[in-house]
């Protein structure tokens, strides 16, 4: 009976082994008939999915030998998850273009990806396009180059025409005073229903790491004259700018110019927000979903009242890399290549209204046409050589939790003040260094 | 014969063994492997794509540095405070309620008890409209009743105590159930004779419910404590650990360094010293439920 069972027990385990290499020595032939083909995948929003489908298409029309497949990045909670995972499961593609640069410590310290500078051509070509100088803020730990710069979105200040002039405001604001000045003038009820009319801003109170790229890091970089959370591996945040920041929104929130509150819908659309902060993808957003006779204009960040120098802000720059498990390296770095063309930035520029890192983007003839046609574009293209990224260092994204922990408890709820709000920021972050250090 | 019956008992063994053979391959692959392997995590750094690097005893630095982690022990304690005495409360009331003789008897036991069987994530996302400050229907009952609105989950005092409430909503049907079996095997003499000595019904509850179901108390009790150890989805899909980490409980907290830090031998030193914690209060709780 017992030798009955087992007898059975093994047939079974016997043909499923059997069925499984005969599944995959199919499919191994299969993939040994398939022509050379390279995967590449894109950022999942519409007007960059239009752009990668136009270069690929034209790619492929090209170097019919070694095709380029396109895909979006899968579903996830943001595209370094999906790439963390992808991996893991040595699932990755031969190429991506939406590369965050505070990821890429992970993605190299893996071995995931493929180290560019090894290329003979990589340095004519990239320092054709790229300075030297902004090229090594994505030079990684060991000195390598991992990442082709490829695209910047400096973080502005949109505002509405209508509701400045509407309270005599004029812009640009460019101070602190400035700015909470002119919220105190536009936050007010003037219809008389008893309640202000207008917000000055609005920002989600949840403190998800990644909203503070959006407040206190771009605040943070103009305050402190384009210095970043690290020197190095030293804690630079620790300063007078980051204070200065954690006030100017603590009193933002503390005045009411700007709600403890959830809100569904795009309230600076609706005309109920007087000023949004966010990057140039949002002209594009605008010209499709505006109401009619939205009038907005774009002003850079403001600084502290005694700041003196140059404006700069966070650049929230997308990189491409090719990954380690391409088996194609040099046609993908060919095909990298093609995507950071003269061509495909204009491309990039006309559907994705989105900014090259490119030198001298404003006086290059192919692009004149698109900056005369919309001018305001130009505002961000003057921004963009003043932009800084992130810095490349491991757990940035814990860092930034930790940052935005004390930013809602000291700024949205004001339970602390902002001086110990950094302090004790600083003290979490340097657990986590202290940590993370071998 | 007697060599029939050994053979016998030696075939029964090995079927016997057999038949085990699916519980000990799970409890291998499923218990006692994760279970060594973040034994081993503990002393690495590991975030599944990177090779795990040896930290010695770092993981642990960091856990006594980590204000956070203790935050989040902090409010993991903060709801047990609120939450077993509510459970307990509401339990052996209903429970009591439900012994006697009414009508309806059985469709109330089930109603209680429907919400233990109804995923936990359709409840709290349900709580979440119920507590909702503009759109609430709480707070649209207190409003119409001349009351001002109560920031539930928006506000860093109330967010622990409105998780609390809806956690013992949940759960309090589990409890009910023991305390009716407690009951039902109290002996009716005892209150027949405490009915001939005049004792009122508090004196009835007082002197002979209660300490008759001392051992359901205790089995509660542990229950709801190692329950309310793993808070995790309410807060995770109502609050997210806010407001100002306010829900943060530690099961969130070791979540969130696993897989949204990627931190997994930190997390797995989290949950070793928290274990170690649930069972010191545990063991500190039983003795003190059972020499009352």
């Amino acid at each position: 009976m017992v030798k009955k069972i087992v007898g059975i027990i093994v047939g079974i385990l016997v043909i499923l082994m059997a069925m499984g290499c005969g599944r995959r020595d199919s499919a191994q032939q299969q993939r040994s008939v398939e022509k050379k083909e390279l995967t590449y995948w894109c950022a999942t929003n519409p007007q960059e999915v239009k752009l990668a489908r136009e270069l690929v298409d034209e790619w492929n029309r090209i170097h019919k030998d070694v095709p380029v497949k396109l895909q979006t990045l899968p579903a996830s909670q943001s595209s370094e998850e999906a790439l963390l995972a992808a991996i893991a499961g040595n699932t990755t593609p031969d190429i991506c273009s939406n590369m965050w640069p505070g990821a890429m410590d992970e993605f190299i310290s893996a071995g995931g990806l493929v180290r560019l500078d090894t290329f003979p051509d990589f340095w004519p070509y990239i320092l054709e396009r790229v300075s030297e100088d902004q090229l090594k803020t994505f030079q990684a730990r060991d000195g390598g180059h991992y990442q082709i710069p490829w695209k910047t979105n400096p973080i502005m200040v949109f505002y509405n025409k209508r509701i400045f002039k509407k309270a005599g405001v004029k812009a640009p604001l460019e101070t602190y005073s400035q700015f909470l000045d002119a919220a105190e003038k536009i936050v007010r009820d003037f219809d008389g229903d008893g309640q202000a009319d207008y917000w000055m801003l609005y920002r989600d109170i949840k403190p998800i790491w990644w909203q503070r790229l959006f407040d206190y890091y771009p605040f943070y970089i103009c305050a402190s004259g384009g210095k970043t959370l690290f020197k190095g591996d030293k804690i630079d945040f620790d300063n007078d700018a980051s204070v200065k920041v954690f006030q100017f929104f603590r009193t933002m929130y503390q005045k009411g110019y700007m709600p403890v509150a959830q809100f569904q819908g795009d309230q600076f659309l609706a005309g109920r927000l007087a000023a949004q902060i966010s990057g140039p993808w949002l002209v594009a957003y605008i010209q499709k979903f505006a109401p009619e006779g939205f009038e907005y204009g774009i002003m850079p960040i403001p600084r502290p009242d005694d700041y003196k120098g140059p404006i700069y802000t966070y650049g929230d720059p997308k990189n491409i890399s090719i990954f380690k498990t391409t088996k194609y390296p040099r046609q993908a770095w060919k095909f990298a290549q093609w995507l950071i063309s003269r061509h495909a930035d204009l491309r990039l520029l006309e559907i994705c209204d989105q900014i090259p890192i490119r030198k001298n983007l404003l006086n290059d003839s192919t692009f004149a046409a698109y900056f005369k046609k919309k001018p305001q574009m130009t505002v961000f293209a003057r921004q963009a050589p003043f932009t800084r990224g992130v810095d490349g260092v491991a757990d940035l994204k814990e860092i930034f939790n930790a940052i935005s922990q004390e930013y809602e408890a000291s700024v949205i709820y004001g339970r602390r003040t902002a001086r110990e709000a950094v302090k004790r920021a600083v003290k979490r972050v340097k657990v986590i260094r202290e940590w993370n250090r071998q | 014969m007697i060599n029939s019956v050994i053979r016998r008992i030696k075939k029964s063994d090995k079927i016997g063994y057999l038949m085990s053979l699916p519980y000990l391959i799970s409890f291998a692959l499923f218990i006692a492997f994760p279970l060594g392997f973040s034994f081993i995590l503990i002393f690495h750094k590991w975030n599944i794509i990177t090779p795990m690097r040896w930290v010695g005893l770092k993981n642990f630095y960091r856990l006594f540095h980590d204000v956070e982690f203790l935050r989040a022990i902090y409010n993991t304690l903060i709801f047990l405070v609120i939450h077993i005495p509510l459970q307990i409360v509401f339990a052996l009331l209903i429970a009591v309620l439900l012994n006697q003789k009414i009508k309806l008897r059985g469709f109330f036991r089930a109603v209680y008890f429907m919400p233990v069987i109804v995923s936990g994530v359709v409840i709290t996302i349900l709580w979440q409209q119920l507590y909702s400050y503009e759109t609430g229907l709480l707070n649209l009952m207190l409003t119409s009743i001349g009351l001002p609105r109560i920031p539930w989950i928006n506000d860093p005092s109330w967010a622990m105590p409105s998780i609390a409430i809806m956690a013992t909503w949940k759960n309090v049907g589990l409890y009910i159930v023991l305390f009716l079996v407690g009951l039902q095997n109290i002996p009716a003499y005892l209150y027949e004779s405490a009915e001939l000595d005049g004792a009122s019904a508090w004196q009835k509850f007082r002197y002979i419910t209660v300490p008759a179901l001392n051992s359901t108390m205790v089995l509660v009790v542990i229950l709801s404590t190692i329950g309310g150890f793993s808070l995790f989805i309410e807060p995770f899909v109502m609050t997210g650990g806010g407001p100002m980490n306010s829900t943060l409980s530690a099961m969130l907290y070791i979540y969130n360094q696993a897989f949204y830090f990627g931190h997994m031998g930190y997390a797995a030193t989290l949950g070793f010293f928290f274990a170690f914690i649930i069972f010191v209060v545990v063991l500190i709780q039983k003795r003190i439920v059972e020499n009352k």
